[in-house]
């Protein structure tokens, strides 16, 4: 029993990582209808450079706080490149996404090098009915929860949030009432590029990065979002959540290999059942 | 193109083998190899419009079908055939679900499946796991020049059956359905089944490429089939100009050549042990993302149009 708790908390922490790298597609695909593949880069930049300034000598939290707004500024780059130009399409933006995650790999091995790279977390073990477990693993689910909570808020309640969601549902009409589309798209990417940005730096104590480990998160990381069709934060929080769980209970009752088939299985699975849901004919949006 | 400058561009360019040195007559048979796959992704992409990340998969569905039928002692002519049969198969049985997606959600499916192949190859004893499938016998061509020549009919072979595919009534169909889906299905236009068909094919390509990189190199490794390498094909693809005959050849060209002579810049004496990989995730990076912001079309449809509007006739996008 201990086992399974040890498990579920572990696989609830890991869980939480994917669904902040969720969150952040969320955010982007919500406000442009971008997919935004150079997600998986926000984090890896965010780790990289908490790992050499907690080297440089600056506290915890500092350290970790100027790689998130960091992240963010990485994030709005990238958006200015994809959706900067008037009439670039989604899908054009996409390709964009994908040239620059390429470009990331070259920034990225100029400054830190192509050696995986980590720092430590909140220190200590913590004992949860029986369970032993790494501390960090509570502090990753104690910042995650509130971070989705704002966010459901945000897009939910604020006048700025359903500015952000008019541009996706309807692009004409948000203009003509008058919001900036173009605007709001920019403040979307730098959202998810924090929201990268906060994945990296917390998971990175419990699982060390290299440049190209963008694939495995954006791969995660969209097997959540895609079960909220993209659009939907606390579904993608609990999609990250249920794959985090699902994931650690198979390494640690057996196939651990085969971690990260299920992630795509389940991504595939997800889309295909959406898709046949849709109907064979596709709505004119593509 | 007309037909003298087709026919100039084919004597250049089967006269250039024997006068290349070994290491770039390396460069030619993986340039071959590069077109002939990108020759499939360009048609899924132009005439099918889809964009698969997961071409490389196919590519090694290929090679490892020839490879692992030939070291159980399958003669390699054998060997080289069954590779796009085998890829083509693969790429029905995945198609048929997997087509039902749209956009970005089959890029991000194409690319699920090769991750799982990678992952499952590197997992196989049967297929040597991560150390790789080793002692793969050559095919019976006479060395690095008789594969130089079997790339270049091989190329010509799938460029015709592309040229022949767009002209047909399917082709026209698929063209169709890239502009409006839903105009095209009304017009009874059969577009789940030509694209299952276009998917196929495209990876019948690809599977045949990796068999004869399988034998030319004689060794094969889930590593020499990395994500970077699907989006390579994309990115030459895309350079070339998606949904034309030669788009594919010119743009393995420029991307290969490029590549190749930063290679050679990133590992000149005083430069750091990262640059050659740097400069060519750069170029890679840099191009496709200028190509598809400022080129749409990519070069050969730009050079063209280019050539028409000075011929003093109107631009075929009327603009």
């Amino acid at each position: 029993m201990s086992d399974f708790i040890g498990y579920l908390l572990t696989g609830l922490g890991i869980g939480a990582g994917y669904a902040l790298v969720a969150s952040g597609l969320v955010a982007i695909y919500r406000v442009t209808r971008v997919v935004n593949f150079a997600q998986g880069a926000f984090a890896v930049v965010a780790a990289m450079l908490t790992a050499s300034l907690l080297g440089a000598g600056l506290p915890h939290g500092l350290a970790e706080l100027a790689a998130v707004l960091t992240a963010a500024l990485a994030g709005l780059l990238v958006g200015a490149v994809a959706i900067g130009r008037p009439g670039t399409t989604p899908g054009t933006s996409l390709i964009v996404t994908l040239g620059l995650a390429v470009f990331a790999y070259a920034v990225e091995i100029v400054i830190w090098g192509d050696q995986p790279r980590s720092f430590p977390g909140l220190p200590g073990v913590a004992v949860v009915g029986g369970a032993r477990l790494q501390a960090h693993y509570l502090l990753i689910l104690g910042v995650t929860v509130p971070v989705f909570v704002a966010m459901a808020a945000f897009f939910a309640r604020t006048d700025l949030g359903k500015a952000l969601s008019a541009c996706a549902s309807n692009p004409y009409a948000a203009r003509v009432v008058g919001i900036d589309t173009r605007r709001m798209g920019l403040f979307a990417f730098a959202l998810g590029g924090a929201l990268g940005g906060l994945a990296g730096v917390l998971t990175t104590p419990v699982q060390q990065v290299t440049f190209d480990s963008d694939v495995t998160l954006i791969v995660n990381g969209l097997a959540a979002a895609v079960l909220g069709a993209l659009t939907r934060p606390v579904v993608a929080l609990a999609g990250g959540l249920l794959l985090g769980v699902a994931q650690t209970m198979i390494a640690g009752y057996g196939a651990g290999a085969y971690q990260l088939e299920v992630a795509l299985v389940l991504m595939l699975t997800a889309m295909i059942v959406q898709a046949a849901r849709r109907g064979a004919v596709p709505e004119m949006a593509r | 193109m007309n037909r003298r400058m087709l026919a100039a561009l084919a004597v250049v360019t089967l006269a250039l083998p024997p006068l290349l040195p070994e290491r770039h007559l390396a460069t030619y048979v993986l340039l071959g190899l590069a077109a002939t796959v990108t020759a499939g992704v360009s048609m899924l992409m132009g005439y099918a419009g889809q964009v698969s990340l997961g071409q490389a998969a196919f590519y090694a569905i290929g090679g490892y079908a020839a490879g692992l039928l030939t070291v159980h002692g399958v003669p390699t002519v054998a060997g080289l055939l069954a590779a796009p049969v085998v890829a083509a198969l693969a790429a029905v049985l995945l198609g048929a679900p997997l087509l039902r997606l749209r956009g970005h959600h089959l890029a991000f499916a194409t690319l699920a499946l090769q991750l799982i192949l990678l992952s499952l190859l590197g997992q196989g004893d049967w297929a040597g796991g991560a150390i790789g499938l080793q002692g793969i016998p050559q095919l019976p061509v006479g060395g690095d020049l008789g594969y130089a020549y079997l790339i270049w009919v091989v190329l010509a072979v799938v460029l015709v059956i592309c040229r022949n595919v767009v002209a047909s009534r399917a082709g026209r169909g698929l063209r169709a359905s890239a502009t409006s889906e839903i105009a095209a299905a009304a017009n009874g236009v059969a577009i789940a089944r030509y694209r299952l068909a276009v998917f196929a094919l495209s990876a019948a390509f690809a599977g045949l490429a990796g068999g004869i990189y399988a034998f030319y190199l004689g060794y094969l490794a889930p590593g020499s089939f990395p994500i970077l390498l699907s989006i390579e094909f994309v990115v030459m693809a895309v350079v070339g100009g998606i949904g034309t005959i030669a788009g594919p050849v010119v743009g393995a060209t420029v991307i290969v050549l490029l590549v190749q002579a930063l290679n050679t810049l990133g590992t000149q004496p005083g430069m750091p042990g990262y640059a050659p990989s740097v400069l060519s995730y750069a170029v890679y990076a840099l191009l496709l993302v200028a190509t598809v912001l400022y080129l749409p079309r990519g070069i050969v449809p730009a050079v063209l149009d280019g050539a028409r509007v000075r011929r003093g006739r109107p631009s075929i996008w009327g603009k």
